[in-house]
């Protein structure tokens, strides 16, 4: 049986992805931090996180509209879990 | 009032000049353009652009401007360069004028729309950024530098108008990994308010420009575009801070 990931998981594998893809600081990583003016990335580094993110947790986003609200990091984990969520209720129907 | 006569005494001489200027220099190299290759042409309209630039900024505002230049000697290491900027006003571009190199610069949408000089911005093969997807600016630009044409790049992308420093773009730093060029960091301070964000006033001051030493691609080759934009940012960052507080 598939393991099913908590929200704390994700927030946890995001910021790795963070870490490892753009050697951002783990103290700067909080969630309120906008990832353009706080952390510095722009829409080329967007492509390189959303491929790492896609990598990471396994999930398709690239054409996904809503990447383009995201702002801060809290709306990185937010989209992750919804995204998490909605490939599990595909999984069950 | 010292203010509004030497704005009208400098924007004057400057429209006069460049009413002779730019003719006389467009006629030369027209005649140039009919004994010599396209690529001696481009050269030579490039230095034309240079030393225009050169007396706009170095002469017209003089004495209530004086810039001071640090290290703008010729590189030890064979070019071309990618030359990365701290970016506080619409003078830095005419600043750039006095590198001793054929270059062209990586500019916003704005000063390609500037009367007479943005069709010459255009003509030199300047590169408007926000009019390109990155795929198109990234193969230009290498194109321009295996020629052996310098860049010159502001990757805040737009003025920051005070001493403080917004965050850089990458696109330049992935075409510096992809050509294997070599970086220059060069610092702008005290051009904050020549002329402030928003007005054509200019203000008397005193504008120092360091060159840095150049990274070399040994240096940054095992680098992300990030860390290598970051690393250069934080160069960049703490030198024009020294130069500020030397003001």
């Amino acid at each position: 049986m598939k393991h099913k990931i908590t929200e704390n998981e994700i927030i946890k594998m995001t910021n790795q992805v963070f870490e490892e893809s753009f050697e951002i600081e783990t103290e700067k990583l909080q969630p309120k931090m906008n990832i353009f003016e706080d952390l510095g990335l722009d829409s080329l580094d967007i492509v390189d996180l959303i491929v790492a993110l896609q990598q990471k947790f396994d999930v398709k986003i690239r054409n996904d509209e809503r990447v383009r609200d995201i702002r801060t990091l809290e709306d990185v984990y937010r989209f992750i879990i919804i995204l998490k969520k909605e490939v599990a209720s595909l999984g069950t129907e | 009032m010292k203010l509004i006569v030497f704005n009208i005494a400098f924007y004057f001489v400057f429209c006069l000049y460049s009413a002779i200027a730019i003719p006389v220099l467009t006629l030369l190299i027209a005649c140039f353009s009919l004994v010599m290759s396209h690529r001696n042409t481009m050269k030579w309209f490039r230095r034309a652009i240079r030393w225009y630039g050169m007396l706009v900024i170095k002469v017209l505002p003089f004495p209530l401007i004086r810039i001071y230049y640090k290290d703008y000697e010729k590189i030890a290491e064979p070019g071309p360069y990618i030359f990365v900027c701290n970016h506080r006003s619409a003078t830095d571009p005419f600043l750039m004028a006095c590198l001793p190199y054929e270059f062209i610069q990586v500019v916003n949408i704005w000063p390609f729309r500037l009367p007479v000089l943005g069709i010459y911005a255009r003509w030199a093969g300047y590169l408007s950024i926000n009019e390109m997807p990155f795929k198109q600016f990234s193969k230009q630009a290498v194109k321009l530098l295996r020629q052996g044409v310098s860049i010159i790049v502001f990757p805040e992308g737009t003025r920051s108008g005070g001493k403080s420093m917004g965050q850089f773009h990458g696109s330049i730093f992935r075409v510096a990994i992809e050509a294997q060029c070599q970086i220059v960091p060069v610092c702008i301070s005290g051009n904050e308010n020549i002329p402030p964000r928003g007005s054509f006033l200019l203000r008397p001051g005193k504008i120092k420009i360091h060159k840095l030493p150049t990274i070399k691609y040994e240096k940054f080759k095992d680098l992300k575009p990030f860390k290598l934009k970051n690393m250069v940012r934080n160069i960049i960052s703490d030198e024009v801070a020294v130069m500020d507080r030397k003001e």
